[in-house]
């Protein structure tokens, strides 16, 4: 499963973990080496990421990447096969004081279809200490969401919203959200996401949101940390507006590189006949004047590690250094 | 999390209350008119005296509601199908359970409110419902004196509570371990049918050691009360216990293939001869005998069945917690 990671100019260690600036901020998720294996498939391997406290951070990878699993191994719900993980300064637990401050939403927003969304309000307030019933109410009223059917017969845009909601009744310190966005259409997508920005502008003691989704394009407008897997492993975790200024692209003559690999780390080169396109990690604030560098966006960011750690899976994007 | 429970489950409350309410209706109804029947009866056989042979005469209730009642053998398996099997499958099935194990109670609490109430309630039905066939059975019980026979030692007194709590609890850890509703509740069934059996024939006979009497081949002896006869038949000099199973016989207990050569052998005909064979017999030491449980030890076996399968229910549910505190949701 992890062919063609060997030699991959990144394996040393997953960007932005340790540093300073990192660790002197109050960290919401610590893991290290993180693994999680079933039966026939790794689902996780060596995860090791940061997310300080207070940030709304993207966990981003394709199908498959290990997303789900991580977010899983962070709520308790799953554990680890090795390595640990520290939430909010404890190991995931079965623990009321823990569960309380988790708010946690699956991918397939698992609610009890046969009650409504009333319902499981008030079966929160029975579970939880803390509970913020009214918040959740006036929240789903403004959305005209529907309290008293059964949430079996709402559409996968509200059910979404009513397990958002939820999530938030709780009112907790790290709120853990998986592929929210997958299944909703593009207004209930930005429904979706403002609810989450005004909840989180809202909660006044930094509220940590992890969110996951197979596009960074759907989390760009309200994340600020990044966490990309692939391949089951850790690709780039750390603050968005840092690895943007750390990558740039480079665009210049089909040449040899190996100069270049000796101050930068090429993430990426794709090749045309005529010229080089490299998305490289600056390891120098120097360039070759013979490339001409250009800012790289999230997104292309995103693409290229995507494509790096999968060669075969983006064949048709990139060509990775195979010409060297 | 009781009110999530109730929440969940005040459906099938209604509908198993409905059920209850029914049968009691029904058995109250029915078992007046069985005692007025019974004492009617008593009265006139005291009157003519031939009280003694009144078991072999009178049949007493109607037929339906007799199979009815014989029928509530199978409440606690009907329990364990829809209340213990799905209890946590269905939640597991239907992934609803993660809302549930990220609140802020942990599992061990989630299932302890939930199994506790549904295996109270189940107790409770296994109890009324065990309350009103007693009471319906009690003139039959007096008449035919079988209460302790195996068939209807399992339909009284206090063992279908514990069948019930059995049943429940083994509905919710095979629905636990294999997380489907469908086989969890084939799973219950045919554990449930197979645990009873085992118990039925092979456990129970052995509560106490069995009291086995001795009594000449020409006297005919039975133990009082409502005892549990085990076996009978003859045993020879050297020990060795023989049952009838032909209908060859020479003396109601005793078959003709026995009689050692001492006493004629197996050529023994004609029935001027059967008294002398069975006198011959009896001099040689062969003697009838009849294992069985004495009557006043239908409570204490009553306690101890209920004891066992209540055992079963607590080791079951402590599995089940094991696996949910271990396993991934």
């Amino acid at each position: 499963m992890n062919a063609g990671m060997d030699g991959n100019p990144r394996a040393d260690g997953p960007a932005g973990f340790g540093r300073p600036e990192a660790s002197r901020e109050n960290t919401a998720i610590e893991t290290a080496a993180l693994t999680k294996r079933y039966r026939r498939a790794t689902a996780l391997t060596d995860c090791t990421v940061i997310v300080p406290q207070g940030r709304i951070s993207a966990l981003v990878g394709p199908n498959g990447a290990g997303k789900s699993t991580l977010l899983r191994l962070l709520t308790g719900l799953a554990s680890p096969t090795s390595g640990s993980a520290l939430v909010l300064g404890g190991t995931p637990r079965q623990d009321p004081g823990f569960l309380a401050d988790i708010g946690y939403l699956a991918q397939d927003v698992p609610l009890y279809r046969r009650l409504s969304a009333d319902d499981h309000i008030r079966a929160g307030g029975y579970l939880n200490q803390r509970w913020d019933a009214a918040a959740a109410r006036v929240r789903l009223r403004e959305l005209a969401i529907p309290l008293d059917r059964a949430v079996g017969t709402l559409s996968g845009g509200q059910r979404a919203q009513v397990g958002l909601s939820l999530a938030l009744a709780k009112r907790p310190r790290l709120l853990l959200l998986d592929e929210p966005v997958a299944a909703l259409d593009p207004l209930a997508r930005r429904h979706f996401l403002s609810t989450l920005t005004t909840a989180t502008a809202d909660a006044e003691d930094g509220l940590t949101v992890v969110l996951s989704s197979r596009l960074i394009a759907d989390l760009e407008r309200v994340c600020d940390h990044l966490i990309l897997l692939a391949e089951s492993r850790v690709q780039l975790c750390g603050d968005i507006d840092e690895l943007l200024a750390e990558h740039t692209v480079l665009v210049g003559p089909r040449k040899d590189t190996t100069a270049l690999e000796r101050t930068h780390t090429v993430v990426l080169s794709t090749k045309t006949a005529r010229q080089t396109t490299l998305v490289i990690r600056r390891g120098a604030p120097l360039i070759d004047p013979a490339y001409q560098a250009e800012d790289i966006s999230l997104e292309e960011l995103v693409l290229a590690y995507m494509g790096a750690a999968a060669p075969a899976a983006y064949a048709h994007l990139s060509t990775v250094g195979d010409e060297q | 999390m009781t009110w999530l429970t109730w929440r969940q489950y005040r459906l099938q409350a209604a509908i198993g209350g409905a059920f209850l309410a029914a049968l009691a209706a029904l058995l109250l109804v029915t078992g007046l008119g069985v005692a007025a029947q019974w004492h009617s009866a008593l009265a006139a056989c005291g009157a003519s005296g031939t009280c003694g042979s009144l078991s072999g005469t009178l049949s007493l209730g109607n037929h339906a509601v007799g199979f009815l009642v014989v029928m509530t053998l199978g409440v606690p398996a009907v329990l364990g199908m829809l209340l213990g099997a799905p209890l946590v499958a269905y939640e597991a099935e239907s992934s609803a359970r993660v809302f549930a194990w990220t609140q802020g109670v942990t599992r061990r609490r989630w299932l302890a409110v939930k199994a506790g109430w549904v295996l109270l309630a189940a107790a409770v039905t296994g109890g009324v419902v065990s309350a009103l066939v007693t009471w319906w059975e009690g003139p039959n019980n007096a008449l035919l004196g079988d209460a302790f026979s195996s068939s209807r030692f399992e339909l009284m007194g206090v063992v279908p509570v514990g069948y019930a709590v059995f049943a429940v609890a083994l509905g919710i850890a095979a629905g636990t371990l294999v997380r489907r509703v469908v086989p969890a509740i084939g799973i219950t069934l045919v554990g449930f049918v197979a645990v009873r059996l085992v118990v039925d024939l092979w456990v129970r006979p052995h509560f106490m050691s069995a009291v086995t009497h001795l009594y000449a081949l020409t006297s005919t002896w039975a133990p009082g009360g409502s005892a549990w006869q085990l076996a009978s038949g003859v045993v020879t000099p050297s020990g060795t216990r023989l049952a009838m199973v032909d209908g060859t016989d020479i003396a109601p207990n005793v078959s003709s293939s026995w009689v050692p050569q001492a006493c004629g052998g197996g050529a023994v005909g004609g029935r001027g001869s059967q008294s002398a064979v069975l006198s011959c017999m009896q001099s040689a030491g062969y003697r009838q005998f009849i294992t069985y449980q004495p009557g006043n030890r239908y409570w204490p076996f009553q306690w101890i069945e209920l004891g066992i399968f209540v055992a079963l229910a607590a080791a079951l549910i402590a599995v089940t917690f094991a696996v949910i505190n271990r396993r991934d949701a």
